[in-house]
């Protein structure tokens, strides 16, 4: 992509990686991502990420799913091809809930998928070269964004001590 | 950690207060409005089995949470604990019906010639009634007391073995709810009007004795916050609940509308009659019923820092809880009472009695210990715990 260098952190514990997020922190350092097998409780909140804004998405898609549904049935019984079934009325509002309710998870559903796709940039022809195969099963990698490695290599090393490192370099 | 609730004398003076009060208005009501005998003998029969669904509720919570060995509740787990302290109380409540057996059940009525009576009679009969009220009790008090005593013994002892039995008793109560409230919601409700039958009934039932319990719970929670107690208690806390209540109240309705549904596509006179009398009758009361318990939870808890705030919670709670005993006033007064049916004074304060008696039973189960029992494995992963 470009010739930003990384100093990379690896931990195989979480816990280590959140005394160690919290310190880069506070020594103003830029952490440019964190990489982890599973979700992390807690890491959210010390890399100050914001609330995701996908259940937005979720609520106006599945309000609007319903609308669609709702109105798509109505207009087919009423207007464009009124049948009698059973003997009911031709707007029998309970036939229409439960696929009211199930393309409103529908629409909730997938563009939420949709959103996280799009918003995080995830395509077919994308080539990952992680940093580190391990990070899939049992390693913890912080990457430091730096412009110069030499002298921060020190740096961070000093800061992290104390802390149980795997490595850094 | 250590901490205890003092059951201070000004809330036992309150309580008292307010369930003498209820004693009073509810015999004026009786000797002066004149409501009927089976108007009065439903009133007790809703209040008893709206708080007993309480209990059962919470002791439900408790099952499900311990038998999949889940952490987070383990700071809250005394209050549902004491709410199961109800159930003996319950019981001997739920036996005064025999008094009032004939205003309540047409079915009891053995010189009836009717040929669906007739053909139910195998279960439905004054003994076998009352063998089954005795089994259910005996064994919902038998295990919620098994639960309560090794989560409780765990206060001062830190061996596992009362941890291992407490969820043996949970799946074994799990087991045994399952069937019998069920088998209770036929006999206690349902029997009421003995031609009508609806096959998820107890689901039905079910589901709204566990979402009364959670919006308990939440709001004990308030008040003990309010107080001063229960500072370990924290907004993740509060959020699973809140998720719990959300969640239980889409399924209630969800049961709702299935019973709805399949009896009004399938139109057999004998199974609409119960919505007829409830829509014809008492129409506002009906649709109030859907509104409060599924679009007062739903709207109300539907973002993320809604489900946060505890004092926002609980009241979305109360909602609820007043929402959930309009529902089996609907199940029990249209088919008990008749078009004599109505909520009056009679209700409310009747109401008001159970009320102040079950946190009465409440409060005095959970000043016996600390609130927090401390020897709990999971009590660490609990505090710090984060939804």
């Amino acid at each position: 992509m470009n010739n930003r260098s990384y100093i990379s952190i690896s931990f195989d514990d979480e816990v280590p990686l959140l005394e160690a997020v919290k310190k880069l922190r506070d020594n103003k350092e830029k952490i440019a991502d964190v990489l982890s097998p599973f979700p992390v409780h807690g890491l959210d909140e010390a890399l100050s990420i914001k609330r995701s804004r996908i259940p937005i998405v979720g609520f106006i898609f599945g309000a609007l799913g319903a609308i669609l549904a709702f109105g798509f049935q109505a207009w087919v019984f009423t207007v464009s091809y009124p049948l009698i079934i059973g003997g009911k009325p031709f707007f029998s509002v309970p036939t229409f809930v439960p696929i009211t309710f199930e393309v409103t998870v529908l629409f909730a559903g997938l563009s939420m998928v949709a959103a996280l796709l799009i918003r995080s940039h995830l395509k077919p022809e994308i080539k990952f070269t992680p940093v580190d195969e391990r990070i899939t099963d049992d390693r913890f990698v912080i990457l430091v964004d730096t412009p110069d490695e030499e002298i921060n290599l020190k740096r961070i090393t000093s800061i992290l001590t104390g802390i149980n490192t795997v490595e850094i370099r | 950690m250590d901490e205890h609730f003092d059951f201070k004398k000004k809330y036992r003076n309150i309580l008292i207060t307010l369930m003498t009060v209820g004693i009073l208005v509810t015999l004026a009501a009786i000797f002066i409005t004149k409501p009927g005998a089976s108007r009065i003998w439903a009133n007790v029969l809703l209040n008893n089995q709206y708080f007993m669904g309480l209990s059962l509720g919470a002791a439900f919570f408790l099952a499900v949470h311990r038998v999949s060995q889940s952490g987070w509740h383990t700071v809250l787990q005394r209050i549902p604990d004491a709410m199961t302290t109800f159930l003996p109380v319950a019981f001997v409540l739920m036996l005064l019906i025999y008094f009032g057996i004939h205003n309540l059940y047409a079915w009891t009525d053995s010189s009836l010639s009717d040929k669906v009576i007739e053909g139910k009679r195998a279960w439905l009969n004054i003994p076998f009634f009352f063998v089954r009220m005795v089994i259910y009790f005996a064994g919902w008090i038998f295990l919620t007391y098994m639960m309560r005593k090794n989560s409780g013994a765990l206060m001062t002892s830190a061996d596992l073995k009362y941890h291992n039995r407490k969820i043996l008793f949970a799946g074994l109560y799990l087991v045994f709810y399952g069937i019998t409230v069920s088998a209770s919601s036929w006999d206690w409700i349902m029997s009421l009007d003995a031609h009508w039958y609806s096959t998820l009934f107890g689901w039905y039932v079910l589901i709204g004795m566990f979402v009364t319990a959670l919006a308990f719970i939440t709001v004990i929670i308030w008040f003990f916050k309010r107080q001063g107690y229960l500072k370990y208690i924290r907004p993740d806390h509060v959020h699973d609940m809140a998720i719990l209540i959300f969640a239980f109240s889409i399924f209630w309705t969800y049961q709702w509308f299935a019973q709805y549904e399949l009896i009004w596509y399938g139109h057999l006179p004998e199974e609409t009659s119960y919505y007829i009398t409830r829509i014809h009758h008492f129409k506002v009361i009906f649709f109030i019923n859907v509104g409060i318990n599924f679009i007062v939870p739903f709207f109300g808890l539907i973002t993320f820092n809604s489900k946060r705030q505890i004092g926002w919670v609980a009241l979305i709670a109360a909602v609820v809880l007043i929402g959930h005993w309009i529902d089996y006033w609907l199940m029990i007064m249209p088919a008990a009472a008749g078009e004599k049916a109505g909520i009056g004074f009679l209700e409310i304060f009747m109401t008001l009695i159970y009320a102040c008696l079950f946190i009465f039973i409440v409060f005095k189960s959970l000043s016996r210990g600390p609130l927090v029992i401390k020897n709990d494995p999971y009590i660490e992963e609990s505090m710090n715990y984060e939804s």
